[in-house]
């Protein structure tokens, strides 16, 4: 593998190297900053100069998923003494964890918004890309009337800024009962990603050659069959990469999500800041939650490294 | 019994006549080869019969029965697709398990089936590598293998062996020879390269534009080619032609080469022949395959004098061009029989394997002499 180098190359290469350290640097910087402010303790989270080395600590989590309330005088030593170990983080805090009567742990709506995110992005996902996928497939092998004006107004649904449609949609949303539900942000997000996941998908399945499916349908199998056996496996790189874009468009919307929910489906991105205005700021709570919140992408995107990386010149280089 | 007919068929892309008015019959075990330049059409015939492109018009027999609108997946024919077609995300032996699985054979036998015709093609050892990691050679030879575990009605072999390098070329067409003799099932090879088609054909159809041009045994094609299309694209180096004018002489026969000063004798049997199929005056092409053309160092009688050009030595024979009036022809001597370029030669013509042809319609007058 090692290719012969003259001097000129190998001083390119390591202006190159020393630029990429740079770029990552600078995109690095905020992640590590709200990584480290997820676990501050909260007075330290303000500070000016910046605090850069710290003991961690878990109680911006606690915080992240209890319901708390101010303590308005210490708690007794009896009390104190008695709490589990998460509960005196709080203690510590000046602040106390809300129980019921019963003395359950009563849970933050963080929770129950992370959860919300899951299933509207997993699930907005999974219909874009089925969709995307076997709209382009219907595209790229059959003669389709007016193909390209087609796929013109495909691409064109993405040509205006969604936000310009935010009120008349959230006035159709009202009247036929769709805001503020699990549904209403799925049909939203697959339509935003439909048109980008066919336009994507087809360019994926133009590259596979046709005679794999005419040599399965002269074996004897069906259309469908070849499509299933043969197309989708041969495909698996396009619907990763797609997927991956589709689930971080869906995953990190914003605009929407704050219009068109408020408490039952609402999802992370409109909660997470909501949380400042409540009480006094504790930036190591919302540091907390947008750490949470960027895991589910990094480790999808890290699981379909292999196929996202063939996938980008797949999909690019041309013969 | 595979039998497979074509009656008139037709096809257009567009407004292009892609299959013009095509009639043949492939009988059973027979091989049969369509040779024709690219774009003529062959690819698109051969997809026809496996249902893969409609047609226009017309009709497909396999076996007798007419299938020109049953699907691909009920003709039950196998395909060797021009480049390979092998899915890339399948192993070897699934590529060859693949046709079997379709009609859902017991896993003993898919096992079986996979592991003997693998041992035939000799590619037993490459059962669980990808395609990615095969030669050519491999590659087509897998190819073959998953059309022949399914012991199709008829093959249809598209180019197989096309991107070959020309030593595995030679390889393997003795290869596909041996198969096609030990398994004999109806064959139909698309290929443009007429060496090929040649050596493994039982018989050529010439093709071109759209237009069957010949049908026949290599030998036939190649000795009686029917137009100036098949007598040119078949034979390497290809047929010599000249335009030519008959006239009487002496009590024989006179062609003269356009442009020359002397003729080359005939038999004056050519007359009555050529009349025969129409005025003698109009405008006529000599077709002389070099092997007919005989040079000799010394003027001999009815020869016609010129001077050598150029020599290819080609190991076993030579290939000497030279000049007659406007044409230039080649001869095929022994090895070294001319010294060299210059060397004044005299030439003749093996009458009985002359052609003339018609230079309007380009048809054989059909001379015998
Ligand atoms: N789907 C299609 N649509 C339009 N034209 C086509 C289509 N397929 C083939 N053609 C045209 O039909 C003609 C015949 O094509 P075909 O593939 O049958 O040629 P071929 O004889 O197999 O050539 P080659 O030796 O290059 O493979 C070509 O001119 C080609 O451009
Ligand atoms: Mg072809």
């Amino acid at each position: 593998m090692a290719a012969v180098r003259t001097r000129g190359e190998v001083i390119r290469h390591r202006l190159s190297v020393t630029a990429v350290l740079v770029i990552l640097l600078i995109t690095l910087a905020p992640i590590f900053w709200i990584t480290a402010t997820a676990f501050k303790p909260r007075n330290l989270a303000t500070t000016m100069p910046p605090t850069v080395f710290f003991e961690p600590e878990i109680s911006p989590f606690v915080k992240l998923f209890t319901k708390r309330s101010q303590l308005r005088e210490p708690p007794t030593e009896e009390v104190y003494n008695a709490a589990p170990w998460w509960e005196k983080t709080v203690f510590d805090g000046g602040e106390k964890v809300v129980r019921s009567g019963r003395g359950e742990v009563q849970p933050s709506g963080y929770p129950s918004r992370f959860l919300n995110s899951l299933i509207v992005a997993i699930t907005s996902t999974v219909l874009a890309v089925s969709m995307g996928t076997i709209t382009a497939y219907g595209f790229s092998r059959f003669k389709v009337k007016g193909e390209d004006d087609w796929l013109f107004f495909i691409l064109s649904t993405r040509m205006l800024p969604p936000v310009v449609v935010a009120i008349p949609m959230f006035l159709m949303y009202r009247a036929v009962g769709l805001n503020d539900t699990h549904l209403g942000l799925i049909i939203l997000y697959t339509a935003f990603n439909l048109s980008f996941s066919v336009w994507l998908m087809k360019g994926f399945i133009d590259e596979i050659p046709k005679e794999y499916e005419d040599a399965a349908l002269v074996d004897g199998y069906t259309r469908m069959q070849a499509f299933f056996k043969i197309v989708l496996p041969e495909a698996a790189t396009g619907i990763a990469a797609t997927a991956v874009f589709c689930f971080i468009t869906a995953w990190n919307e914003y605009a929407f999500a704050l219009i068109m929910t408020n408490r039952r489906a609402q999802t992370a991105p409109p909660f997470i800041p909501s949380q400042v205005g409540s009480g006094l700021p504790d930036w190591t709570v919302i540091a907390a939650g947008t750490f949470l919140f960027l895991l589910p992408v990094a480790i999808f995107t890290f699981l379909l490294r292999n196929h996202l990386l063939r996938g980008m010149s797949f999909g690019a280089i041309r013969k | 019994m595979t039998q497979i007919a074509l009656h008139n068929i037709n096809k257009h892309f567009g407004a292009f006549h892609v299959i013009n008015n095509v009639s043949l019959t492939v009988e059973d075990t027979e091989f049969v080869v369509f040779l024709g330049q690219s774009g003529c059409g062959k690819t698109t015939t051969l997809r026809a019969i496996a249902g893969l492109e409609t047609i226009d018009s017309g009709e497909i027999l396999i076996g007798g029965k007419p299938v020109q609108d049953t699907r691909v997946e009920e003709r039950d024919v196998a395909f060797v697709f021009q480049n390979f077609a092998l899915y890339p995300h399948l192993t070897v032996f699934e590529n060859m398990a693949f046709p079997l699985r379709a009609v859902r054979t017991p896993k003993a036998q898919v096992e079986t089936t996979v592991r003997r015709v693998a041992d035939v093609l000799q590619i037993g050892g490459l059962l669980n590598r990808r395609p990615s990691a095969l030669s050519g050679g491999d590659l087509q030879r897998v190819a073959i293998g998953r059309a022949l575990v399914r012991n199709p009605k008829a093959m249809l072999m598209d180019e197989p062996i096309g991107s070959l390098d020309a030593k595995l070329r030679e390889e393997m067409r003795v290869e596909l020879k041996r198969l096609h003799v030990e398994q004999g099932s109806t064959t139909i090879y698309v290929t443009h390269d007429q060496i090929e088609a040649m050596a493994l054909a039982d018989r050529i159809v010439v093709m071109h534009a759209g237009v069957l041009q010949q049908v026949g045994a290599p030998e036939d094609v190649y000795a009686n080619p029917v137009n100036l299309f098949v007598a040119q694209f078949v034979g390497s180096p290809v047929m010599n032609v000249a335009d030519v004018t008959l006239a009487e002489d002496a009590g024989g026969a006179r062609v003269t080469v356009a442009g020359a000063t002397q003729g080359f004798a005939f038999p004056s049997a050519l007359l009555g022949q050529v009349a025969a199929t129409g005025p003698a005056n109009r405008p006529l092409t000599l077709g002389v395959r070099p092997e007919a053309v005989r040079l000799t160092l010394q003027p001999a009688p009815g020869a016609v004098a010129t001077e050598a050009h150029i020599i290819e030595p080609l190991g076993s024979h030579d290939i000497v061009d030279f000049r007659i009036g406007d044409a230039t022809l080649r001869a095929r001597t022994k090895a070294g029989f001319v010294p060299g370029p210059g060397v004044p030669v005299w030439v003749t013509l093996d009458h009985s394997r002359a052609h003339l042809f018609d230079t309007a319609t380009g048809q054989t007058l059909g001379i015998r002499l």
